[in-house]
């Protein structure tokens, strides 16, 4: 795959190429163009999905992949501005409740392979009320510059004004500027300082805390000289195929009716897992040296601080709480989350056991726009080789980096966000002994995949599910891609078969086994990248929370309303089976292999010392033998490619 | 004496916290108890959503056979991820 073809072509050429083969004209219902933007050349092209990549891939991360794929080029390096950034908006986002989704996709400069991100807020529904599905970034503006879009047009504007302005400023000199309130005709995506600065743990904040995050998307939108995207419009309704509100009120219902958004999300939010993470004695602590932490973290901790629930567009579940402090304080006193995630890597993975720590520090990071996960890794493997005296105060520049230090902490993310001091290091994230920062040992103890830092809390050495999860996402070490959320659930281990019957085929009960687990891998990968591609929150989609939530068959319905193409369910886990393999396609061209799809060196040395099961890590040979297992079920070749007649069809979709 | 401790959005009271006197073999017998002092309330707990803790142990596997003794502390769990 690739060859000749991938070579020796401009990203202009390349987009000339693609052009051709693009319809000027929608190919279903609904369907919004995919602009091609040249931010130095200041030239806006158009066209349309074409429809065996919409077959086979769909639209948001599907068609990201598609595109991505065909416009790459591996002889570059991912900040180089023929190496595009990618948005793209679910082929239901913005139409059906809680799909309000969309992906950015590029080449990781923080972990140097595939980078994929997912966000919601307002941004993905509002660039398809414009008609615009995806919007495919190149080319370094000369000066710092953003794009307008209304009416579905796209100016070019100087952002010179708004240059150094982190996201609390930004979104408060947006609507003086340009007119309009936020969620209800106005969204933007944007970077801060971190981006502008190119740091690899910065974030594309699409909102006050939404944000795309991991790989290190702002400091690619920063490598383009771009600092937002600010969107305009009214909503409206969709011509669509047939009539689809009676069945949004169905998927509406099944979300308000179902356990976890009744007794979880809705009231507390994601914060809520810190509880049984700590209790099992899978709660990553202090750079998962240890694996459980304090109660004083708990999400009934939280509540004297919550100031209400919000959410994304026409999402009824308004999942994200919102915090004040309730004490006089700087801006960072109140804002909106924490979420689980935060919680966790600000929390127990720097040894902070105050509630109103972790909630300022949260704060901070939303203004910077920081990726949670990455950061707050990245300064827990810090704080490690602080500890194991790796690194010193020489290196630190005066920083006392001992665990639970939360004033440091503050310090160290402005300082990362200006790239000063000891900042300018934690800035390069997994990068650091590349770059020369850390010696070759400090790598022992980065609690990274495929280069990039682990996203959530969770310590994966007993489910081993999770740890397979971990181990083969196409983007790094991250839950989100397909997390077996359910091992977890003791009501569900102890129903064979209706355990059997959610993952199409007997699946272990003991969590803690190897045997059987890759099927509800598989299932789930296949599930979350068609939840990705129609722009479904994944909290909301199956199986990632419940087994009652909507899924392939609530999306091949209402793509059938909503668009007029027919999908049976297995059509559409196919379509979730192919995105992975596009991803890995990709990956493959990025020099990832079958070596990649491992877990870092702690889980497999070093067993969990704390609850029932302690004594539990990952054993090499069955790990390696689960993975097998994965592959031939993944129809994955021994390097971790797709194979066979399945690859044949992958290259005739993206027309190689 | 077993105790119960309820999350906030099973909670029928001011406190989050039943207690429960009598042999109590298993957290099945529990939930039967459970579910007579609150009528529907077995209903609710049929469901994915929520986990049992007995001593801060999380149940993931054959919680209702877990064998409970005098003293022992039950706590009902929604368990979720997160991002």
């Amino acid at each position: 795959m690739g060859g000749d073809y991938t070579r020796w072509m401009s990203i202009r050429d390349r987009v000339a190429r693609l052009m051709a083969e693009m319809s000027q004209a929608p190919q279903y219902p609904t369907q919004g163009a995919t602009v091609f933007v040249d931010l130095e050349r200041r030239e806006v092209l158009r066209g349309y999905t074409p429809m065996r990549v919409v077959r086979s891939l769909l639209a948001g991360r599907g068609a990201n992949m598609f595109y991505l794929h065909r416009l790459l080029d591996e002889s570059l390096a991912p900040l180089h501005p023929d190496i595009p950034l990618i948005f793209g908006s679910g082929v239901l986002t913005g139409i059906v409740p809680s799909a309000a989704r969309g992906n950015a996709t590029s080449w990781s400069p923080e972990s140097g392979v595939l980078m994929d991100c997912n966000a919601g807020d307002y941004f993905p529904s509002f660039i398809r009320m414009n008609g615009i599905d995806h919007v495919v970034l190149y080319g370094q503006a000369a000066s710092w510059t953003m794009l307008h879009v209304k009416n579905g047009e796209i100016a070019f504007l100087d952002a010179t004004p708004y240059a150094g302005l982190d996201n609390i400023d930004l979104r408060e000199r947006i609507p003086n500027d340009f007119g309009g309130t936020w969620a209800r005709d106005l969204a933007m995506v944007n970077i801060t300082r971190a981006g502008e600065n190119l740091v690899l743990t910065s974030a594309i904040m699409g909102g006050p805390k939404a944000c795309y995050a991991r790989g290190g998307p702002g400091a690619k939108m920063g490598s383009l000289k771009l600092k937002a995207i600010v969107v305009q419009g009214q909503t409206r309704d969709f011509e669509t195929a047939q009539p689809y509100k009676g069945y949004n009120r169905t998927i509406a219902q099944k979300l308000l009716d179902t356990s976890v958004v009744k007794h979880a999300l809705k009231t507390m939010g994601t914060p809520f897992l810190y509880r049984p993470s700590r209790m099992l004695g899978a709660m990553g602590t202090k750079n998962n040296q240890l694996t459980t932490w304090t109660d004083k973290l708990d999400a009934e901790n939280i509540t004297p601080y919550r100031s209400g629930m919000t959410g994304c567009f026409r999402c009824p579940v308004n999942c994200r709480p919102l915090n004040d402090l309730n004490a006089p304080a700087d801006r960072y006193g109140a804002g909106d989350g924490p979420e689980y995630v935060t919680l966790g890597k600000f929390g127990p993975n720097i040894g902070v056991d105050r509630i109103e720590s972790v909630i300022r520090l949260n704060n901070i990071c939303n203004d910077l726009g920081f990726d949670t996960a990455s950061t707050g890794s990245s300064i827990a493997w810090a704080m490690e080789l602080y500890q194991r005296g790796i690194i010193t105060k020489a290196q630190t520049q005066g920083l006392d980096l001992t665990w639970g230090n939360a004033e440091a902490v503050e310090q160290l993310l402005f300082q990362m966000s200006h790239r000063e001091g000891f900042g300018n290091i934690v800035a390069d994230s997994t990068r650091a002994v590349e770059r020369g920062h850390y010696p070759g040992d400090a790598l022992k103890y980065r609690m990274a995949v495929k280069g990039l830092m682990q996203s959530d809390p969770h310590d994966a050495r007993i489910l081993k599910a999770f740890a397979l999860g971990l181990a083969v996402a196409t983007r790094g070490m991250d839950h989100l891609r397909n997390r077996v959320t359910l091992e977890i659930n003791s009501r569900i281990n102890d129903d064979p078969a209706f355990k059997e019957r959610l993952y199409g085929g007997a699946v272990s009960a003991a969590p803690n086994s190897y045997e059987t687990k890759e099927r509800a891998v598989r299932v789930c990968e296949n599930t979350y990248g068609v939840g990705d591609s129609v722009g479904m929150c994944r909290f909301t989609t199956k199986l990632f929370n419940s087994p009652s939530l909507p899924g392939l068959e609530e999306f091949a319905n209402q793509i059938g309303n909503v668009t007029g193409l027919q999908f049976s369910d297995s059509e559409l886990s196919e379509v979730g089976h192919n995105i992975m393999g596009v991803e890995r396609l990709i990956n493959g061209r990025l020099g990832v292999t079958r070596a990649h799809d491992t877990l870092p060196d702690r889980w497999f040395e070093e067993p969990v010392t704390v609850g029932q099961y302690a004594g539990e890590k990952i054993d090499r040979a069955e790990f390696e033998k689960m993975l097998s297992r994965f592959y031939e079920i993944s129809g994955l070749d021994d390097t971790g490619q797709p194979a066979g007649s399945w690859r044949a069809q992958l290259a005739e979709t993206l027309g190689q | 004496m077993i105790t119960v401790r309820l999350p906030g959005t099973l909670r029928v009271g001011p406190s989050d916290t039943l207690m429960f006197e009598g042999p109590l073999a298993t957290v099945a017998e529990l939930i039967d108890a459970l579910d007579a002092r609150i009528p529907g309330f077995k209903d609710q707990l049929d469901d994915s959503v929520f986990n049992f803790a007995v001593n801060d142990e999380m149940l993931l596997q054959h919680a209702r056979e877990r064998r409970l003794a005098d003293g022992d502390t039950v706590e009902i769990i929604p368990t979720i991820s997160g991002g």
